[in-house]
């Protein structure tokens, strides 16, 4: 029977708003093992030099020594996997290091593309609703430069405001399936290496790592998913329909009835002045409220990762919110087995930067590890990969990190942030855990 | 139609159901009555006024001249017009509304104010780039939003939509007749709204005759004969292939946008499964299904029995358009029925329950004998088969509410101001608070009194005054075990709670107290307000407060992608 690893060190890079971390498992006999969990980022970290994550590739590929065993794509957002990019990007010198497997989770599938006509082993029920994330990321795009548009024009005070936070929404979700880093990702994926995982199913890596167990807690299946709540075909082509009527409107001056004759603002009723300044606002709330669905709905394709060896049990959650761990955390057959394991956990790596659905709370509950006493030698560790004070609303209590999770975390854990314990020009956090 | 309506109307028409559904390849129009008005370029009245603007593009639509919305002025126009045309849009809305409008204020016999302080509902026909629609109380209006079809050929307008414009003004009718009812309670309440605009959306398509005639000629194709034959005119055969197919035309674009209501009603089949023990079934839109497939279930099973004691031809057809008058006729009767009820339902935590006792109610007060349709026997049995039975609260064998159980005191109030003031009916709660059940120490208000005059279809008039009493009492969460209610589970002590009660009086057109519908605040003898609590603390109500987005329009949007409910218990 193969050794465990006697060591783990866990490298948490200063990725700005997006996550990137890096897992060493030592081994006294034979080699030792490297796994990449997401690359990505949304804006260059403060004061870091323009080449920042080149930098950060070449540290990811001299710490493996140009060989990675194992790369883990959460999901499909930018500040997810933005760093493959080979055009842009230093997705080539990741590539370079010729991972042994690719691990994303099961709606990243080829057989599932946009333009699959079959798909052996793939329900066409999945094809479908791969097919409406592609409709869901035209509808991002569609929706930014929508209030992009109305923002510009200064028709409403309140539309700049929404105007950034979608744009921040629909910039992480813009990556479709023609884009560099998802190629790139397929390129790796070739020759038996892709592995797109689902909740209770095989982790990939299957002799990858000897004497790890590794478990996927998520993100379920469309049967697993339709456990909890009913999605039907129609929502699915409910995401292509809001595509193409955003891509209508995105001619921005096409009309609707081009022979009908219109008025311009001097010469608009005032009596209608109140309701037309109402609906500006209300326009840009909706937008909001379509994007952010479609967030949520891509957050939940998250591959969700359990890796145990020894004493120590670390958990990688992507941006998986509460949707994504309903199945395995109630439904599923091993529930009860997973809330067990979940107890044991000494390392979290926060769900989806800190925000505010990103740690269901009954998920936190379970950490048996947590602690008030921070001279605790098993306390628990968490890694929160996040940049405050650029994302989300204080007001509306929807500020990346969220305060009181954060609040929670501190006081009850060891937590590493990346905002606050990576000096400036150091490019990255770790740790070496025995195990 | 117009016998039931006020005598000045004019007559306008519109789009029957939606530009789908069409006979001999045109789209099936309607001349519906809608009450006269001088009419402003919006077209603006003393209640409605639509207002043009695209707030995708930024346009606004330049209204017709005064002279030119007067009348019927797209009486002639053919299917080009109808769909081309933003006036007529603007026409078709206006008068969908008005219709709306003058049906509730000929059902409850008085005048209906909107659910804010404003006399005029906006509406945007063309309000957004976006498939959705719904109504704003905050804006004061309702919008429609518009939408390229699935072959990308066309633009599909919501604002033609019979249904769904129904619906949307539904909506702002019930919000401004039960305040309350927009409030997190119960699934029950969350599902009220929608389920009740669907159920005086669909009625009002069914109540139009061209509408029936195209679900005869779906239950019984290939006769076009003055006659249909009798093996067609079964329930069976009218839901499966009448309603099924109407909802297979209707628009197949919409079905992601509406829920596919009508699809789905007829579709459900009955048993108390949905209601009393599925838990899919607690989403408030799948809810709501659930009671608007027990009123089509009643509808259709009238229409059969009124259609099979009509004449024979040749022993084995019965007379085509006396079918279709008998289904418009049914339809329109028991719309008139559905919204009267409102006036005799509780102010706040309407239950599926409730409902069913005040349309039972209602009705038997106005038509004390239902012999020619039997609806209220029909209305029971069907609620009964998918698991909703009558109130408690009423008499064992007919589900219709009680008369008050004791005597009240009438010394100090004075009739003739009972009719029309606060401050009149809240002094007769006052002296008769015991026996209404009236908290001391609650915030109480004495929300509308309502002077109605209904006319029953034959003639009887009915006077009433209907007042809306509500009680509001603010407690701690370690408060709650003295007056019998359960704290749910893990919820902190030092929370602050509201709990909500009320009635609402019927008087007679003597000031008797006829009925007392009511929600006690603190009782004994029910559980309800520690299942209030529990619902809200497992819905994450009092986790955070919910978003600022328009409550309809996140509905309705929730409902078109399938968004689960909100965890909000799980949120920081």
């Amino acid at each position: 029977m193969a050794k465990k690893p006697h060591q783990i060190k866990v490298r948490a890079y200063q990725a700005d708003f997006g996550d990137c971390f890096l897992l060493t498992f030592y081994y006294k006999s034979g080699r030792d093992r490297h796994v990449l969990i997401d690359f990505g980022w949304m804006d260059e970290p403060e004061g870091a030099s323009d080449d920042h994550f080149k930098q950060v590739a070449r540290s990811i590929r001299d710490e493996c020594s140009g060989k990675l065993d194992a790369v883990v794509v959460t999901h499909r957002h930018l500040d997810h996997l933005r760093g493959f990019d080979t055009k842009k990007g230093p997705g080539k010198i990741i590539a370079g290091c010729k991972p042994t497997r690719v691990i994303q989770p099961w709606t990243e599938h080829p057989k599932a593309r946009a333009d699959a006509k079959s798909a052996p082993g793939i329900s066409m029920r999945a094809v479908s609703f791969v097919q409406s994330l592609t409709g869901m990321e035209r509808v991002a795009e569609t929706a930014v430069a929508e209030a992009q548009r109305l923002a510009a024009r200064a028709l409403s005070p309140g539309l700049r405001g929404v105007a950034e936070e979608l744009e921040y929404l629909g910039k992480i979700s813009k990556y479709s399936s023609k884009k560099s880093p998802v190629e790139n990702l397929m390129r790796m994926s070739r020759k038996g290496r892709g592995r797109y995982v689902h909740c209770g199913g095989k982790s990939g890596f299957e002799w990858i790592l000897p004497a790890v167990k590794v478990h996927v807690l998520g993100p379920p299946t469309l049967e697993q998913s339709c456990a909890i709540r009913t999605q039907t075909r129609e929502h699915e082509d409910y995401w292509h329909l809001q595509a193409r009527t955003g891509e209508r409107a995105m001619g921005g001056a096409a009309k609707l009835f081009p022979g009908a004759a219109t008025l311009s603002d001097a010469r608009r009723p005032k009596s209608a002045g109140w309701f037309v300044r109402r609906m500006r606002g209300l326009r840009g709330e909706q937008l909001l409220g379509i994007v952010r669905e479609l967030d949520r709905q891509m957050n939940n394709t998250s591959v969700i990762l359990l890796f145990e060896v020894g004493k120590q049990s670390l958990l990688f959650a992507g941006d998986a919110q509460i949707e994504n761990w309903l199945y395995v955390l109630h439904k599923a057959g091993h529930s009860s087995k997973v809330r067990k394991r979940l107890k044991s956990v000494t390392v979290y790596k926060v769900g989806h930067h800190g925000s505010l659905n990103g740690t269901p709370k009954s998920v936190w509950r379970l950490f048996e590890r947590r602690s008030a006493d921070a001279t605790e030698p098993n306390r628990l560790r968490t890694l929160l990969s996040t940049e405050e004070g650029h994302h989300g609303n204080e007001h509306r209590q929807t500020e990346l990190p969220r305060r009181t999770l954060v609040r929670a975390l501190s006081t009850r854990s060891n937590l590493m942030r990346t905002d606050k314990h990576i000096p400036p020009g150091q490019l990255f956090w770790s740790e070496v855990l025995d195990t | 139609m117009s016998k039931h309506l006020p005598s000045r109307t004019v007559e306008r028409t519109v789009i029957a159901q939606d530009p789908s559904v069409c006979a001999d390849g045109k789209i099936i129009r309607a001349r519906v009555a809608v009450p006269a008005e001088a009419l402003v370029p919006g077209p603006r009245g003393c209640r409605v006024y639509v207002i043009d603007y695209d707030a995708s593009t930024d346009t606004y639509y330049r209204p017709l001249e005064e002279s030119k919305i007067q009348g019927d002025p797209y009486g002639d126009a053919d299917d080009d017009r109808l769909i081309g045309e933003p006036a007529f849009h603007c026409l078709n809305v206006y008068a969908l509304v008005m219709r709306a409008l003058a049906r509730f204020e000929f059902a409850l016999g008085r005048r209906v104010s909107w659910g804010f302080y404003g006399h005029h509902l906006q509406v945007a026909p063309h309000a957004f780039a976006d498939a959705n629609a719904f109504y704003s109380e905050g804006d004061h209006g309702l919008f429609f939003g518009y939408f390229p079809s699935l072959d990308g050929k066309r633009t599909v307008h919501l604002c033609l939509s019979h249904d769904v414009v129904v619906h949307e003004t539904t909506h702002a009718l019930l919000d401004g007749l039960r305040d309350r009812y927009t409030d997190p309670s119960s699934p029950d309440q969350a599902a009220f709204h929608e389920g009740f605009a669907d159920v005086v959306a669909l009625l009002s398509v069914f109540s139009l005759e061209g509408v029936v005639e195209r679900v005869i000629d779906l239950a019984s194709p290939g006769d076009k004969a003055n006659r249909i034959a009798t093996k067609d005119v079964t329930v069976k055969r009218l839901r499966e292939s009448g309603l099924l197919g109407l909802a297979e035309e209707m628009g197949q674009e919409i079905a992601s946008i509406r829920g596919d209501v009508l699809r789905r009603s007829a579709g459900l089949p009955a048993s108390p499964k949905w209601y009393r023990s599925d838990p899919t079934f607690i989403e408030s839109h799948r809810r709501g299904e659930i009671f608007v497939a027990a009123i089509m279930n009643a509808f259709l099973e009238v229409w059969v029995h009124r259609a099979e004691g009509l004449g024979r031809i040749d022993q084995r057809y019965l007379p085509r358009g006396r079918v279709v008058e008998e289904g418009a006729e049914i339809a329109d009767r028991l719309l008139t029925m559905s919204v009267r009820a409102l006036d005799y339902t509780p102010p706040v935590d309407i239950q599926f329950g409730d409902y069913l006792s005040a349309l039972l109610t209602a009705d038997a007060e106005l038509v004390p004998n239902d012999a020619k349709y039997n609806l209220r026997e029909h209305l029971r049995r069907s609620f009964r088969a998918y698991g909703i039975e009558p109130c408690a609260a009423t008499k064992p064998n007919d589900g219709m509410w009680l008369p008050p159980e004791s005597a009240m005191d009438y010394d100090a109030v004075h009739f003739e101001s009972l009719q029309r003031d606060p401050d009149e009916v809240f002094r007769f709660v006052w002296e008769n608070r015991k026996v209404l059940g009236v908290h001391e120490e609650a915030y109480n208000r004495v929300v509308s009194v309502r002077p109605c005059v209904r006319v029953g279809v034959d003639g009887f008039v009915l006077r009433e005054t209907v007042a809306e009493f509500v009680q509001v009492l603010e407690l701690g969460a370690d408060e709650l075990a003295k007056h019998g209610i359960r704290k749910p589970k893990g919820m902190r002590s030092d929370t602050r709670v509201r709990l909500y009660g009320g009635n609402v009086l019927v008087f007679d057109e003597y000031g008797r107290l006829k009925f007392d519908v009511h929600k006690r605040l603190l009782s004994s003898e029910e559980d309800r307000q520690s299942k209030r609590l529990e619902y809200l603390w497992n819905t994450g109500h009092f986790h955070r407060k919910p978003s600022g987005y328009r409550r309809f329009a996140e509905m309705h949007h929730q409902r078109a992608f399938g968004a689960p409910i909100r965890h909000r218990q799980e949120e920081w």
